[in-house]
Parts: C-alpha cells; sequence; structure tokens
C-alpha cells in the first residue's frame, strides 16, 4: 500500500467512526435532527481554515525560497480549502432552511464575510488557471494567498464583532454551550476530517509534482506534427 | 512593468473588494436587527410602516392561533411588544423561542411580513429540558 492510498484508508475509518457518533449522540431538543448537520458543517469550516492557513504559509514559504515544492503546497491546499468551504456553505444553508426558515440573508456577516472568502478562493484557482509561465503564477498566487489568509479571523471573529442571524461560539475559552457527547462527536468529526485533508493534500501534491515533472520533459520534434483523425481523411 | 502592474492592480481590486463588502454589511448590521428595547427606544426613527427587523424571545403564554394570523408577544426580558405575523410561521416555531422578525410598526404593535428562528449557540439534550422543551 502506498503512502497516499494508507492516508485514504485511515481517512475512510476515522469518517465512518465519526458518522456513528454523530448518529448515536442525543438530538437537540429544539432542533431534533437537524442538529446533526453540525458534525459536516463545522469540520468542513474547520478544515477550510487550516487548509487556507497552510496556503498562507507555503506562500511566504515560496517568497522566501522560491522553491515550487512550497508552490505546490499552497496550491494543493487551496484547492482543498476551498471544496470544504463550499461544503460547509451548502450545509450551512440546507441547516438555515430547516431552523432559521431561510437557507441564507447577505445582510449577517457572518455568511457574508464567508461567501466572500470562499470567491477569493475560487478567484486564486482561477488565477493559477490563467497564468501558464510556472514562476508567474506561483509569484501571483502567492502573493494572493498571503493577503486572502486574513479573511479568516473576519470571518471567525464576525459573529462577535456583528449583530448576526448566525450564532456566536459554541465552544469558548471558558467552556462549551453543548452537552459533552454532542461536543465530542463533533470534535471526533473534526479529527477525521483533519485525517482527510492529509491525504486529500497528499494525493493532491503528488499529483501537482507529476504534472510538474511531465511539464520540464524535453519536448520531441514529432510533437509538433498532429496526424489526422479518421473521418477527415477523404481516400482511406 | 507591465505584469507587476497586473499583479497590483488585481491585489488592490481583490482588497478592495474585501474591505467593500465587510463594510457594507458592517452598514447593514448597525441595524440589522433591533431588541424590543432599543426599538422602543428608537419608535420615532421607524414610522409605521418603515420596515426593520426585530429580535426577541416568544413570551410563554402569549401565542394566539385562534384567528387568522398569529399573535405573539416578544421580549428581551426588558421591554414586551406584541406582535402580529402575516403569513406562515417556521416549522420550529413555538412559545421561548428567540425569533428574528421582518417588518415594521403599526401603531403600538409590530406586524412582521417574516419570522426566524434565532437559534443561539446553546444546545441541549431533550432530558436536560431548559428552554426547549422537547416536542
Amino acid at each position: 500500500m502506498t503512502r497516499v492510498q494508507a492516508l485514504f484508508a485511515a481517512a475512510a475509518a476515522a469518517i465512518g467512526i465519526g458518522l456513528w457518533f454523530a448518529f448515536n449522540s442525543t438530538a437537540d431538543a429544539l432542533q431534533g435532527e437537524y442538529s446533526r448537520i453540525i458534525n459536516i458543517h463545522v469540520p468542513s469550516f474547520w478544515v477550510a481554515f487550516v487548509a487556507f492557513g497552510v496556503t498562507a504559509v507555503g506562500s511566504v514559504a515560496w517568497l522566501r525560497s522560491k522553491k515550487s515544492r512550497w508552490d505546490r503546497l499552497a496550491a494543493s491546499s487551496a484547492e482543498i480549502g476551498t471544496l470544504f468551504s463550499g461544503i460547509g456553505l451548502f450545509t450551512g444553508m440546507v441547516w438555515g432552511e430547516a431552523v432559521w426558515g431561510r437557507a441564507w440573508d447577505w445582510g449577517d456577516t457572518r455568511l457574508a464575510t464567508t461567501a466572500v472568502m470562499f470567491f477569493v478562493y475560487l478567484g486564486y484557482l482561477a488565477l493559477r488557471k490563467a497564468t501558464p509561465d510556472p514562476l508567474t503564477r506561483a509569484r501571483r498566487s502567492s502573493i494572493l494567498g498571503v493577503i486572502a489568509v486574513i479573511q479568516i479571523p473576519l470571518v471567525y471573529f464576525s459573529v462577535n464583532l456583528f449583530r448576526t442571524l448566525h450564532q456566536t461560539q459554541s465552544i469558548r475559552p471558558d467552556g462549551s454551550t453543548m452537552p459533552d457527547e454532542m461536543l465530542m462527536a463533533m470534535g471526533i468529526n473534526v479529527l477525521a476530517f483533519t485525517v482527510l485533508y492529509i491525504a486529500l493534500l497528499s494525493a493532491r501534491i503528488e499529483v501537482a509534482s507529476a504534472e510538474a515533472a511531465a511539464a520540464s520533459q524535453p519536448r520531441l520534434a514529432s510533437d509538433g506534427v498532429t496526424p489526422p483523425r479518421f473521418n477527415e481523411v477523404e481516400d482511406v | 512593468m507591465a505584469h507587476r502592474r497586473f499583479v497590483l492592480f488585481g491585489i488592490a481590486g481583490v482588497v478592495a473588494l474585501v474591505i467593500g463588502l465587510t463594510l457594507t454589511s458592517l452598514g447593514d448590521n448597525l441595524t440589522y436587527y433591533l431588541y424590543p428595547t432599543e426599538a422602543i427606544d428608537q419608535r420615532a426613527d421607524f414610522g409605521d410602516g418603515e420596515p426593520f427587523r426585530l429580535a426577541g424571545t416568544v413570551v410563554v403564554g402569549s401565542l394566539d392561533d385562534s384567528g387568522e394570523t398569529l399573535t405573539f408577544d416578544v421580549t428581551d426580558g426588558g421591554a414586551t411588544i406584541a406582535v402580529r405575523l402575516d403569513g406562515p410561521p417556521p416549522s420550529l416555531f413555538e412559545e421561548g423561542v428567540p425569533v428574528l422578525l421582518e417588518g415594521a410598526w403599526a401603531g403600538n404593535s409590530f406586524i412582521a411580513t417574516e419570522a426566524l428562528i434565532k437559534h443561539d449557540e446553546n444546545y441541549e439534550t431533550p432530558e436536560e429540558g431548559g428552554a426547549y422543551d422537547d416536542q
């Protein structure tokens, strides 16, 4: 088994355990079964924040060393972070529709800043796609990767700084506002999602390294000739 | 150099977008919602029919669904306002829950066009009882 395969096996086991706890902990008295969504929603944004933090670290490291492995780390992590931001936003909307009575509200600062964060990192991915030269691509995305990470504390503390519909933190320095078994289930899922993140990151970096190696292969002269397609040739 | 200018404009654009959107939300959030005490204090700023959002807890024992529309009181522990809800309540609506209402004053009552459950950060199992009783 390769390292990446082992990581995915561990992630699958961890997610399985997390799901068991998610469905076997007692549901909230007011929300009922909808409260279980917290076991996907919070871990997804946890992964997104960690991933975007790693992107910032990789970006700084690239800017200082100019070694392409840091750029690959930053970009791979940003991709995964964007994915989990999307999952977090989606699960949040499902929960909001069920519990609040409304899926979205731009007037809520937590929702608005999270959506902006998602779009900014989509822009990061688009920027990379639009820049063919590896050195320019690394330079531009590393600058964006460093700037965009400022959004993480902005998003996280938005519920404390502004009046919002989205509730404030349930886990604080002085304790939590959740029953222990709900907290434990959520904590296990946070760990499980972290294992999944590490697996995805390892796999994505491997792909990126392979892409970089292939791109640096010397071109053959015959690459300049394209054979005709079968149905384009009149008399075969 | 051309590419450096492109990068700088791109960064400036992103930063401007983030700051602009944040400030817009900040502007809205200064009055995103008012609690009953504040709503009564600022009664002069919001005339009859002028929309704003009211947040509070549904007073236990105040819910009346016998008529065509739902009426109840909302409180923040200090002041209490009578509310009439035009339209269906959200599915988790009941006495004792925190709500966020969109609507306007009509005399001394608040006519709500939309009601949302404003779930706070507290979670309780049904056995714990607390503010939310299991249906």
